[in-house]
């Protein structure tokens, strides 16, 4: 082979060598592009929720109540709205039979009490007369106006009767199906209805437990990094410990979870289910990304500035506090900003510590039961229903949001306040 | 009087001796020059006189040093104290990445010498116009230190170590990363100084010590070679080693 040869095949082989690496991103860009498709188009429908808007007779009689006297809160909180709604939703239908009625019944959530009672309670005047109310439409009739579900395959496979959809799309046809900002997906906590279901809840839990394991791992990682780096001797044990920390960091978390399960349950007693505990996990698995990240920013601080200050005569300490760790700052805190994001979308070790748990209430505290919004999202991919898939999807682009903006602060905290060093 | 007196001093870098019992007096308020090829331990020494050495986990110092009559290697010996009174200045300049006005205000504030704002005022006007940087920086004195030229980096490190008025001011190569203008600036400055201050000064450049010193100190692996008056040293050294490197022989 002469020298041309030679220089033609090597610059085919850069050429392909460039290919394959430009393929390689393609191949990237588009899982990223499917995946981020498939959970938009999926999950965007769960911001939007569907009412019935119906006519309501806040009559005297149907309600039990003193006709004549204007009814006390108290009054109304003891009346019986179930059977009021039933003769409510009778008036949609004149003639419905008794199943009729129980499947006109199915075509609200079944908080259409509370909601009924909600509206006279915040509308008194209302009382005695007849006013359109709104009331949340079913799980299946939302999936029905969302054009999830089809209506043309035969009714038996079908979650809507041909009688539901009929009542349905006459008041459809009166304009009484409306469809709004579905704000109790950010305000409910779970719900076995689907159109129920928020993510209050799983949200409040997510939060409760980083800010602990942010308040545990933050400053004890701190802390063991600048011994490590600033006063411990380099000995034969400071280099062990640094190996282990190195390795902790490659512990799967699920491991994390089996501790907190064996120790912090099973010893110390700490309530189940709780973002304390999950925080407390959490904060295991994020110790070592902190420390890794708060020495590395403590050994890119030159060595210049320590002597400057000893040189003042300035203590260890104060060389410590005063210069090296506000430097070393910046990049600590973005270290320890990425360290939580991975937490946030932690999910085995919090299944384990219990906090799979089915919750409908909102946790105040960290001690209350809650879910975290990646157990949320297993929870309601665990679901049969249909109405839970979208939940699924919005979940995720709800929890993909903190993360590329938990991402995008780290970065920016590393850009904007980290020192350069010529 | 000799403020500093240093007796049968050793320094091993873990089982490598770096000094081997360095014997030498330093006069106050004069400017003793350290020369000698590069990694003969010059640094090493001055790092002696302030305890700097103490931050090498490695290195270890033996013999005495004495400064006012005072051995700074006992054990008890307040390095904090020591420091306050003995200020050096390094080969590149290194101010703190905070204002000019902080850079000068943190040694007065950590040692408690400023009790009002406008005394921490009045010490850091001082401590400019000593390091003759007053008239250039007065209407930034709010602005990073580090945005300032090498030189006035430089000193602007000065200032900070008068700030605390210190007795000895130790100078390690303090001219290496400057252009010949700023150079010249700070053996001016040099100069001044010595009215206040004993300074010892680390230099490779022979013409500096010529220019800034009244004493010399040749050293050469390890040892002191030949220490005396600057003019006897350059002109009527007793010493071969010191005869050679002197007139560029070797180093
Ligand atoms: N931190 C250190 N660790 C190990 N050896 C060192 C260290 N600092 C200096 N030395 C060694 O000590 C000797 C003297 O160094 P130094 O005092 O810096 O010389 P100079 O300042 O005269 O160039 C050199 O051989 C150098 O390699
Ligand atoms: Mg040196």
């Amino acid at each position: 082979m002469n020298k041309e040869e030679r220089l033609i095949k090597r610059y085919k082989a850069e050429k392909r060598f460039r290919f394959y690496g430009k393929a390689a991103i393609f191949m990237a860009l588009l899982f990223l592009v499917v995946f981020l498709t498939k959970i938009f188009s999926t999950g965007y429908t769960a911001f939007q929720k569907t009412w019935l808007v119906i006519p309501v007779n806040y009559n005297a009689d149907l309600l039990y109540l003193d006709p004549d006297k204007k009814p006390t809160t108290e009054d109304i909180n003891d009346a019986d709205f179930y059977e009021f709604g039933i003769e409510t939703f009778i008036t949609l239908d004149p003639d419905a039979s008794e199943d009729q009625i129980m499947e006109l019944k199915k075509m609200f959530a079944f908080t259409f009490e509370r909601e009924l009672k909600y509206y006279l309670l915040d509308n008194p005047d209302s009382f005695g007369k007849t006013v359109d109310v709104k009331l949340t439409a079913s799980d299946d009739l939302d999936q029905v106006f969302k054009g999830n579900y089809p209506r043309d395959i035969p009714e038996n496979r079908r979650r809507a009767s041909d009688y539901q959809l009929k009542i349905f799309d006459k008041l459809n046809e009166d304009g009484r199906v409306i469809s709004e900002f579905n704000a109790s997906f950010f305000t409910n906590a779970d719900s076995r209805e689907a159109e129920l279901a928020g993510i209050a809840s799983s949200f409040m839990g997510s939060l409760f437990s980083i800010l602990v394991c942010l308040s545990i791992a933050f400053p004890v990682a701190l802390l063991a990094a600048v011994y490590l780096e600033e006063f411990a001797p380099k000995n034969r044990f400071t280099d062990f410990i640094e190996v282990n920390i190195n390795n902790l960091a490659a512990v799967p978390s699920i491991v994390f979870g089996l501790l907190g399960l064996g120790v912090l349950l099973a010893v110390f007693g700490l309530p189940r289910s709780t973002p304390l505990v999950g925080g407390i996990t959490l904060s295991l698995m994020t110790l070592p990304t902190i420390i890794i990240a708060a020495r590395a920013s403590l050994k890119a601080v030159p060595p210049s500035i320590r002597e400057a200050a000893l040189a003042m005569g300035a203590s260890r300490m104060q060389t410590t506090m005063h210069h090296t760790v506000p430097l070393a700052l910046p990049g600590t805190l973005s270290g320890t900003i990425i360290g939580l994001a991975q937490a946030l979308g932690e999910t085995a070790p919090l299944i384990l510590i219990g906090m799979v748990a089915f919750v409908n209430t909102i946790p105040g505290t960290p001690m209350d039961p809650a879910a975290s919004l990646p157990v949320q999202i297993y929870i309601w991919a665990e679901s049969a229903e249909r109405g839970f898939v979208e939940k699924v999807s919005a979940c995720i682009m709800v929890l993909l949001f903190f993360l590329i903006f938990m991402n995008l602060g780290a970065q920016l905290i590393r850009h904007k306040f980290e020192k350069k060093w010529n | 009087m000799n403020k500093i007196e240093a007796k049968n001093v050793d320094v091993y870098y873990g089982a490598k001796q770096a000094l081997f019992d360095i014997n030498m007096d330093i006069e106050a308020n004069k400017v003793t020059a350290l020369i000698g090829p590069s990694g003969c331990g010059k640094s090493t020494f001055l790092r002696c006189l302030n305890r700097m050495n103490d931050v090498i986990d490695i290195c270890k110092v033996s013999g005495v040093v004495k400064i006012n009559d005072y051995d700074i290697n006992q054990k008890d010996t307040d390095v904090v104290r020591l420091r306050e009174k003995v200020g050096m200045i390094f080969q590149k300049p290194n101010p703190f990445p905070k204002t000019i006005y902080e850079n000068i205000s943190y040694g007065p504030e950590i040692h408690g010498i400023a009790q009002s704002k406008s005394e921490m005022d009045n010490i850091v006007e001082e401590s400019l116009r000593k390091a003759a940087l007053w008239e250039e920086v007065k209407d930034r004195i709010h602005e990073p230190g580090t945005g300032l030229s090498g030189g006035q980096q430089q000193r602007l490190c000065i200032a900070r170590t008068i700030s605390i008025k210190p007795e000895v001011i130790l100078m390690d190569e303090p001219c290496s990363a400057l252009d010949p203008i700023a150079t010249a600036q700070i053996e001016e400055l040099i100069d001044e100084l010595r009215k206040e201050h004993t300074i010892i000064i680390v230099t490779h450049s022979m013409s500096q010590a010529a220019r800034v010193s009244q004493n010399t100190g040749f050293f050469h692996l390890g040892k002191l070679i030949e220490v005396g008056s600057t003019d006897k040293i350059f002109k009527n050294p007793t010493q071969q080693q010191t005869q050679d490197y002197i007139t560029g022989r070797f180093g």
